[in-house]
């Protein structure tokens, strides 16, 4: 961990050499970091995959719009966002995380596809068309109201995930969760409470995923359901486990590698000549590529196959 | 001497085969106790009852004077019972000294919260935690094996590991089932050692164990069970003794 401070003033200096148009793939790809990084928790502790991750950056985005909306102090706004992500995660997962094998999976999938339904219904949320006129963050008078601001904003927020996740990790409770995912009986007689260890990575990876989501709202200023796609929420699992399952630097790396490459080909395939469906078909491909190259080459991931064993 | 384990008329069905049928068994504070029996006798059956990784289909499990056989098994922990299994894997993601430190996790408190603000409270239980595994190591003997991943350890080793986990939460009642399987001579007598220490120090002990020198060693007491039944308890100069014992390890009508 101690490396990584260095990183920090290294990645601080970025924003000031990108052009306007990288500055936003800045500010989106540290939103995904920061999403991943949860993600790649729950994966890699919990033994549970999220196919529907994005439904809790939904919840955050919209609990961020409607109070900023409804005249809320835009910074208290922000706060609520991984609290009402986290809270729907905890209801959510009482009774999933009882279950075994994939139905996280499938449960998670099948929330963000009814909550996607709900949002595109629900008058009180604008509907498909969603939520328009956010108000920008402001801290202390001070209203960030360009890129350069968001970029600095998300950086602070990658950097308290990470934080956050790695303390989690390194501590009594890390070593309980670290232990449930390789031997969950030996685990369990030894006192750590299984049950209520999987809730908690599931609500904390939902809450990162909240306030990545709070963010966005206040960085783009508007929202509609179609901004949180199914392809969404597999994208970050395939920066979790590209970068590595349970590694706050993997979930790092691997969110910068595929927003990376997706951004290359889709300035590809938008160049004339190609056809419309071209930049939806490659992501796809870039995926899949990724996944079978990963699954292949390095099976627990980037960061994890550059260290040694534990 | 009281009891400090109270186990009254389990059963345990499996379908339609019965693992365990109406065991009653009882260890007193302070005492070593072995379980034996043939393979597939219900031993290990027994000890996931009174851990909790199994819910008894009948009877009852009394602990320090309190029913505990609905409690989930981490609760059971933190009253005191700690249980080396005879087939878990150790948890080979982490190095020795952290599969230790799994075990006080019966013993401490801090919570999630004080991690993530690195509260006091955290860096108590961590000075404790890591004084609990160190004594645990040296007493099994790991000591030099601290820093290695668990997953590099011999076999031997690794059993010891399983004890030294169970010890670290500094239980009440000790359940090791098969802990000397595995093991070669020197590393037998080490543990046999250990047992013996274990049970000076006020230490209950409930032991599965073929190896006949072993039991006869260590046990105050001993259970036998065949086919889900117990078919004779005492000392071991007693069920020695035993012809429904004889009969069920050498053969013959039953
Ligand atoms: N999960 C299970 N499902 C079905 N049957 C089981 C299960 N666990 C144990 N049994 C059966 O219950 C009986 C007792 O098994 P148990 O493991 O308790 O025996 P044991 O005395 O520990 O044997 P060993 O000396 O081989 O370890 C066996 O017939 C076994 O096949
Ligand atoms: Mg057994």
């Amino acid at each position: 961990m101690k490396w990584a401070y260095l990183g920090v003033p290294v990645v601080a200096a970025v924003p000031l050499l990108l052009t306007p148009g990288q500055l936003t793939t800045f500010v989106l790809l540290g939103l995904s970091a920061m999403t991943v990084v949860g993600l790649s928790l729950l994966m890699g502790y919990a033994g549970q995959v999220s196919l529907g991750q994005a439904s809790f950056t939904a919840i955050g985005a919209y609990t961020s719009g409607l109070l900023a909306l409804h005249h809320t102090p835009p910074l208290l706004a922000l706060a609520a966002a991984p609290i009402a992500a986290g809270l729907a995660a905890v209801v959510v997962g009482v009774p999933i995380l009882r279950l075994r094998g994939h139905q996280l999976a499938f449960a998670t999938l099948a929330l963000q596809l009814i909550l996607l339904s709900v949002l595109g219904d629900a008058d009180w949320a604008g509907g498909a068309v969603g939520l328009q006129g956010l108000p920008y963050l402001s801290i202390g008078g001070f209203e960030l109201d360009d890129d350069m601001d968001y970029a600095y904003v998300v950086l602070v927020g990658v950097l308290l995930v990470s934080l956050i996740a790695y303390h989690l990790v390194h501590s009594r409770v890390g070593r309980g969760l670290r232990a449930l995912a390789t031997g969950e009986a030996a685990a369990e007689a030894s006192g750590v409470p299984v049950g209520a260890y999987r809730l908690l990575v599931f609500a904390v990876s939902a809450a990162f995923a909240g306030l990545a989501g709070g963010i966005y709202s206040f960085f783009l200023g508007y929202l509609a359901p179609g901004s949180f796609p199914v392809l969404l929420s597999i994208e970050y699992v395939v920066m979790a486990v590209v970068g590595g399952l349970g590694s706050v630097g993997g979930a790092l790396l691997g969110a910068a590698l595929v927003t990376v490459v997706v951004q290359l080909l889709t300035t590809l395939a938008t160049q004339p000549g190609m056809p419309s469906y071209a930049p939806s078909v490659l992501s796809y491909a870039v995926y899949a590529l990724l996944l079978i190259a990963v699954v292949l080459f390095v099976p627990r991931g980037i960061v994890p196959s550059l260290r040694k064993s534990p | 001497m009281p009891d400090l384990l109270t186990v009254t008329g389990a059963t345990r069905r499996f379908g339609g085969v019965y693992a365990l049928r109406d065991v009653d068994l009882d260890v007193r504070a302070g005492e070593t106790h072995a379980v034996i029996g043939p393979n597939g006798a219900g031993k290990s059956t027994l000890f996931k009852l009174i851990g909790g990784q199994l819910i008894a289909t009948a009877g009852t499990i009394g602990y320090d004077g309190r029913r505990i056989d609905r409690l989930a098994p981490h609760r059971r922990a933190r009253r005191g019972i700690a249980i080396a299994f005879q087939d878990s894997p150790v948890f080979h993601n982490l190095s020795v000294t952290e599969n230790v430190m799994v075990g006080a996790h019966a013993v401490t408190r801090a919570g999630p919260v004080a991690a993530i603000l690195r509260l006091p409270r955290h860096r108590r239980d961590e000075v404790t935690i890591r004084a609990l595994a160190a004594d645990a190591l040296a007493r099994t003997g790991l000591t030099e094996w601290a820093d290695r991943p668990a997953a590099a350890l011999p076999l031997g080793q690794q059993r010891a590991l399983q004890v030294a986990r169970a010890l670290c939460g500094g239980p009440r009642l000790l359940l090791l089932d098969e802990p000397a399987s595995g093991l070669r001579g020197p590393e037998r007598t080490a543990l046999a050692t250990l047992i013996e220490q274990l049970r000076a120090d006020g230490l209950s002990i409930l032991l599965v164990e073929h190896d006949v020198a072993f039991v006869a060693r260590l046990a105050d007491r001993v259970t036998v069970l065949d086919l889900g039944r117990v078919i004779a308890h005492g000392t071991f100069a007693e069920i020695r003794e035993d012809p429904a014992v004889i009969t069920a390890y050498l053969g013959g009508p039953r």
